[in-house]
């Protein structure tokens, strides 16, 4: 199967790890992975300020480098639901797919050969679990499932735990990181609170945005907590 | 007035307090969760609901002639008011009819969209506010925080020291119990005296011509019953087609306000008591624009249960003032521009756009949409803080050229360290992510 | 142009959206006296309640509003109870004033007839309704201050039921 590898701007610049790990995860389950030279972003940092009338360029850069491909697939929750519901290409939003579910609902993963001994704090990002519902929502009504759950499931020693308040967001939320920093800081702090009551080695989830948000605020603590991308377990030998 | 960053930044400064608010509202959506859930047919009664608003929204103009002319036949008079100067005026004809100086009124959140306290007061005519966390915020001069819970921001010894200091109780009592029984006492004076008593409506019936009004106190029927003169205060966007319909929305109310199986007290105000007069106040108020909007008609559903405040985490750690509205919360957000852009521009970025708020909402309203779309309007109408357009077109710019994006995040790496200082607000209480040497692309490049 | 004509000038070009009909697949299996308990009212048989209330003030022309607040128990007849939520309604014809089940400090009401739920209550409600009427459950409360629940905020400080056959 032939794979457009998505990788968003922040990945790209600072998060490269996570995109390896995309990369040679997709190619051990067999997929061709092609990784388009010109991609930049998906345009939500714009769109999501108030500006989407200013991603036109960006859009089409977008189309220009996957308009090719019948699965565009990105390790970003948040990245993937802005163009499935921003992006003006038809084509394009049939076509994106978030990383865990391209492996649960298209590959149709059932066995990984992948190993990590650790106990595991679950991040449900918003974007990715009440967006494109990779797991059922605390706040309705409906029968329990996480894709995450299910992968992770597959990955030798894992210990899966999950904080109190199981899909609270993390207040990354974007520029509001910046807009509204004290609200996004305090957010940040009790989500970790309630990792570390859990004594987790690691915070794992979707969505490397919220994992950086975190992360500056674990660091900033001197916590010996670190995070991870979930494609970064599913790939770890 | 401050902006909602800088109110919560000052909220959050008492981090006790903080904590305090963010739990006891989280522990308010976990008793709405629990309403919820033991109701299989839970999702199906909101898709029900917003199916009902749908169909009213769409022939509001026949229902609410519907409306008039029951009521009308039933004995209440019925009046038209096209924004808040109009409701106040005509509230104020009806009092000084009756040349009442105090009176009561119970709940109602348009009234307070209206100002109408402040109205009435500079006629020399005194609103008691008969809900106890209405009176409690009333008596501190404050407007309330919360549209279910208006004194939630407030801890039991600020209320047991307002209370020392307006009904004289002892100082240093800070027990619900005894405070509740002293504002009891006192209110009860105002119930048997006043002439006049004023109510919000939960849900008005076209069939019929009645309105309902739901209170756990009873405060509401206390002033109603007693009082010669009832004025009933509501937004165009209460009515509903059916007296049947309200199985749904009390079904939905009350379990997603505070977990309660009903409210206490759902009275079906019908026609007036013997010998006496019953007004209903139909008011606008830019309710009509938003009918007109397609992105936002959906926001006219609200039935003003504040669940969406109660599962906000941002709302739990900003506390309801920190909104500048009546209406707090990820629904006052989207409501409050509708009446003024430019004075509530900050509101829709008060907001991660988690999604929580449509999912808890009774009637399904898409909030998180909404608040999506007002960001766009509002920077359209040129109403960005200074210097985010330029940054924002810069951005665009840089993101739509590759070469370019290329350069740019090759420098960034290269110099972020530069961006470790105070003047960057990532930086106050955050480390900058670490920058790697190569970025994917490049390493992809040479792999 | 009045208020009136400017709004409803307003409301002219809307697309027709259908009503969805009454709601069905409601839940029935509640339990009434589970519900009253939960929105907190007492379950007497009548026996208990001679005993409970001897002295009580029983449905009168005579009471009027401001004379209702001397009452200390008050005993009316509801029409019908709601199992999924321990709501009874109640209406004027019923009652000797409006203001009588807030007013009193106690209150007893007799319940002969239960629904399962909301929407089998105003399936009842149908027939030609009174002035007014109101379904109630349980006695007054607040949790103004501090969410901590308090019972007997303006209204009734207690509720007993009695349910005859």
């Amino acid at each position: 199967m032939r794979v457009a590898l998505f990788v968003p701007c922040y990945i790209d610049q600072f998060y490269p790890q996570v995109a390896v790990a995309s990369l040679e995860l997709l190619e051990k389950l067999g997929c061709e992975v092609v990784v388009p030279a010109d991609q930049t972003c998906c345009g939500q940092p714009m769109a999501n300020s108030g500006f989407a009338s200013s991603t036109e360029g960006c859009d089409t850069n977008f189309t220009t480098n996957f308009a090719g491909f019948d699965y565009i697939v990105g390790p970003s929750g948040s990245c993937v639901l802005h163009l499935k519901e921003h992006h003006p290409s038809e084509k394009i939003r049939n076509s994106v797919y978030e990383i865990c579910e391209f492996l649960t609902d298209v590959l149709k993963v059932t066995s990984l050969s992948a190993k990590f001994s650790h106990r595991v704090g679950l991040h449900q990002s918003c974007h990715g679990q009440r967006g494109l519902r990779l797991s059922s929502m605390t706040e309705r009504n409906e029968k329990s499932f996480s894709k995450l759950e299910d992968l992770l499931g597959l990955v030798e020693g894992v210990e899966i735990l999950k904080p109190e308040r199981a899909d609270e967001c993390c207040g990354f939320g974007g520029t509001f990181c910046v807009t509204e920093e004290a609200v996004s800081v305090k957010m940040g702090q009790d989500r970790i609170k309630e990792h570390d009551a859990n004594a987790v080695e690691y915070i794992v989830g979707a969505d490397t945005s919220c994992l950086m948000h975190m992360e500056g605020i674990l660091r900033r603590q001197g916590s010996s907590i670190q995070v991870k991308h979930i494609v970064e377990i599913l790939n770890h030998a | 007035m401050p902006s909602h960053a800088e109110a919560s930044e000052k909220f959050i400064a008492d981090a006790q307090r903080t904590d305090w608010h963010d739990e006891t509202l989280w522990f308010v959506r976990e008793k709405r969760d629990k309403a919820a859930m033991v109701l299989r047919e839970w999702e199906a009664l909101r898709e029900h609901a917003s199916q009902i608003k749908d169909h009213t929204l769409a022939n509001l103009g026949s229902y609410l002639q519907a409306f008039e002319a029951k009521a009308q036949a039933n004995g209440i008079h019925v009046h038209w008011a096209a924004d808040a100067a109009e409701h106040n005026a005509i509230v104020h004809q009806i009092i000084a009819k009756q040349g009442s100086k105090v009176l009561v009124k119970s709940k109602s959140m348009l009234t307070e969209e209206c100002h109408l306290n402040d109205y009435l007061a500079n006629k020399g005519i005194e609103v008691v506010d008969t809900d106890l966390g209405e009176r409690i915020v009333q008596f501190r001069n404050e407007a309330p925080s919360h549209i279910v819970l208006p004194a939630i921001h407030l801890k039991r010894e600020d209320v047991g020291e307002t209370f020392h200091q307006h009904l004289g109780t002892p100082k240093g009592n800070k027990d619900p119990q005894f405070l509740t029984e002293a504002a009891r006492q006192h209110l009860r004076g105002h119930f048997l005296a006043s002439e006049v008593a004023i109510t919000g409506v939960n849900f008005a019936i076209a069939e019929t011509g009645e309105f309902v009004v739901c209170t756990n106190e009873g405060n509401a029927d206390m002033g109603a019953h007693l009082a010669k003169v009832h004025i009933a205060c509501m937004g165009i966007e209460k009515i509903i087609p059916k007296r049947e319909d309200l199985a749904v929305f009390l079904r939905l109310l009350a379990r997603s306000a505070t977990g309660q199986l009903i409210t206490t007290y759902s009275s079906h105000f019908h026609k007036p008591r013997e010998g006496q007069e019953m007004h209903i106040v139909l008011l606008d108020n830019g309710r009509t624009r938003q009918l007109a909007d397609p992105k936002y008609k959906n926001s006219l559903k609200c039935i003003r249960c504040a669940a969406c405040f109660n599962t906000c985490p941002v709302y739990r750690r900003s506390g309801g003032h920190s909104y500048h509205q009546p209406v707090a919360g990820p629904i006052g957000s989207i409501l409050a521009p509708n009446i003024d852009k430019k004075a509530n521009a900050d509101l829709p970025f008060a907001s991660t756009l988690c999604g929580s708020c449509s999912n808890v909402c009774p009637v399904k309203i898409n909030i998180h949409e909404q608040l999506w779309f007002w960001r766009q309007d509002l920077m359209a109408a040129g109403l960005a803080p200074v210097g985010k357009t330029i940054g924002m077109k810069l951005m665009a710019f840089t993101l739509a050229h590759p070469a370019i994006y290329r350069i740019g995040g090759s420098l960034l790496r290269r110099f972020s360290g530069m961006l470790n200082t105070r003047l960057n607000p990532w930086y106050k209480q955050r480390e900058m992510p670490e920058a790697p040497k190569v970025s994917f692309q490049e390493w992809y490049k040479k792999r | 142009m009045s208020a009136r004509e400017q709004i409803l000038g307003k409301m002219e070009a809307l697309e027709p959206v259908n009503h969805p009909g009454n709601f069905k697949g409601a839940s029935v299996d509640f339990d009434f006296q589970a519900s009253l308990e939960v929105v907190g009212a007492r379950v007497l048989t009548a026996e208990a309640l001679e005993i409970e209330f001897p002295r009580r003030r029983r449905y009168d022309k005579t009471l009027d509003g401001l004379s209702l607040a001397e009452v200390e128990v008050l005993e009316i007849d509801g029409e019908f109870g709601v199992a999924e939520n321990g709501a009874i309604w109640l209406t004027e014809e019923a009652m000797p004033h409006r203001v009588a089940p807030f007013i009193c400090q106690h209150l007893v009401i007799n319940v002969s007839k239960i629904v399962p739920n909301m929407h089998a209550a105003y399936e009842e409600l149908k027939k030609p309704s009174s002035s007014f009427g109101l379904f109630l459950a349980g006695p007054s409360k607040t949790a103004d201050i501090e969410q901590s629940l308090v019972i007997g905020a303006h209204g009734a400080r207690s509720l007993t039921v009695v349910i005859r056959a």
